[in-house]
């Protein structure tokens, strides 16, 4: 039965009633206890969880993949109506898909357990997002996440308007130092077993007053049993290339740049495309000449060409570790 | 160094092992001191397994059954070569919470096994890179026991 403001304490209805939510909202607002049916909560609704009263304020996005703005109904964002502090709450959603990884498919889900247990794995770690894991009144497993006031990582490297070269001498050494805490993190979870699961470059934080990076969202999980951490590694080094090159460079991209063109792309071969994707080029000394040899080696060993590649992240690491300390 | 005619086979439903057992058989056929353990793992049922109520109880009893066809058509292509069932023994394991080079690592050290025999596919780097090599995990690990990868 649903349930309406009149089944939950006064002292809530009124604090509820106080809240900007409430004069904007034009319908009777739902009480959800159970949050099994996600799709039915929606803006001004309250989700009780953790004996907390949350008000929905609105929902999270899913904004990078060409689909901007599409909400993710099962991540509503929300406020704590005794406390007045803002939270996301992630629900239960139990979803399978596969991702694409060049030309192979791999089986994927989301795992709210896991996530679960990384936070409480992570409680006291600097590194990733924080919060607290919850039962609602059904047995879902809500995960009430405390808000990291900070920019996404591709969004932060953007913010010099500035050359490439600029950027790589200048900003590129301390962006470097935190993704190496961020790798550490990573190898932090596989020692315990886990992964992340879906290592973004927006999936990392930059806090706005400490410049800390911070992983978020780690319910994804994949089925790789040989290799379980080799996905995680592969987008470790992605992001790696990603931040040194400031973007991605795929062929029409070195071809539309101005500073790189026709000239730069013919000197590509095979051999420095992405072991999984031609469509991106990982031999970046090709394009940033004054990139390191010991840097550039580590990018090809996530090429065509590359003989040997990093087994763990320790050893990817270990590598990243040293070329960082020359720059 | 362990006794080379303790021999572990790696077998799955593929065609690949099959040829891997004529080659097995060819080679130690005659050889009667040579004791043949045929060895199937089994993954993990992916974590969405238990979402679709299924229980591993389930899922073991069903990869059970299809270790026993693997082991039957094993002990026919064996019997080809002479080796008859008393020479012939079977583990068939889940590879719980380690990989599948790791489970044979484990029964090869358990069973004090000389010999480990293994197909390879013939995989790509891609594929090697995200999925793995068995073959090459068990090479690279291996210690005091001898390796066969049959391609």
């Amino acid at each position: 039965m649903t349930k309406t403001l009149n089944d939950i304490p006064q002292h809530i209805v009124a604090l509820y009633k106080a809240h900007p939510v409430c004069s904007s909202i034009r319908r009777q607002p739902k009480v959800f206890g159970d949050t099994s049916n996600f799709t039915s909560i929606d803006y001004g609704d309250v989700i009780v969880a953790d004996n907390r009263y949350f008000v929905v304020t609105g929902h999270t996005v899913e904004g990078r993949f060409g689909v901007d703005d599409q909400p993710k109904q099962w991540v509503p964002k929300v406020v704590d109506l005794e406390s007045g502090v803002s939270h996301i709450l992630k629900l239960v959603f139990h979803e399978v898909f596969s991702v694409s990884v060049g030309s192979f498919t791999i089986p994927c889900y989301r795992s709210p357990e896991k996530e679960a247990r990384i936070l409480e794995l992570t409680e006291d770690h600097p590194r990733f997002m924080k919060g607290k894991a919850v039962e609602d009144e059904a047995g879902n497993l809500v995960r009430i996440l405390d808000i990291i006031s900070g920019r996404r990582l591709d969004k932060h490297i953007y913010r010099h308007d500035c050359s490439h070269q600029e950027y790589f001498t200048a900003y590129l050494p301390a962006i470097l130092k935190e993704y190496l805490e961020c790798a550490r993190a990573i190898s932090f979870l596989h020692q315990a077993g886990f992964r992340h699961g879906d290592i973004r470059r927006d999936h990392i934080l930059v806090e706005y007053d400490t410049g800390t990076f911070r992983w978020i969202d780690f319910d994804y999980e994949f089925y790789l049993p040989e290799r379980p951490f080799a996905l995680d590694l592969l987008e470790l080094g992605n992001l790696l290339m990603y931040l040194v090159a400031r973007g991605n460079y795929p062929p029409k991209k070195i071809v539309d740049d101005p500073g790189l063109g026709q000239k730069v792309l013919d000197t590509i071969v095979p051999d420095d495309l992405s072991l999984l994707s031609r469509n991106r080029v990982v031999n970046l000394q090709k394009l940033f000449p004054y990139i390191p040899d010991a840097m550039n080696n580590i990018f090809m060993h996530f090429s065509q060409g590359a003989s040997v590649w990093y087994d763990t992240v320790d050893e990817l690491v270990a590598d990243v570790e040293q070329v960082t300390a020359s720059l | 160094m362990a006794d080379w005619h303790k021999i572990l086979v790696a077998v799955d439903d593929s065609s690949l092992s099959e040829r891997v057992l004529h080659y097995v058989g060819e080679v130690v056929g005659g050889i009667d001191k040579a004791a043949i353990c045929l060895l199937h793992v089994y993954p993990e049922p992916p974590p969405y397994y238990f979402t679709e109520k299924h229980t591993l109880q389930e899922y073991r009893e069903e990869k059970e059954a299809a270790a026993r066809q693997v082991f039957n058509r094993a002990g026919q292509v064996l019997a080809g070569h002479a080796i008859g069932e008393s020479r012939i023994s079977t583990i068939c394991l889940m590879a719980t919470g380690k990989t599948f080079s790791k489970s044979i690592l484990q029964v090869q050290k358990e069973g004090d096994f000389g010999t480990v025999v293994l197909g390879k596919r013939g995989i790509s780097k891609a594929e090697e890179f995200l999925f793995g090599s068995v073959s090459n995990a068990v090479i690279r690990e291996c210690h005091d026991f001898t390796v066969w990868v049959v391609s």
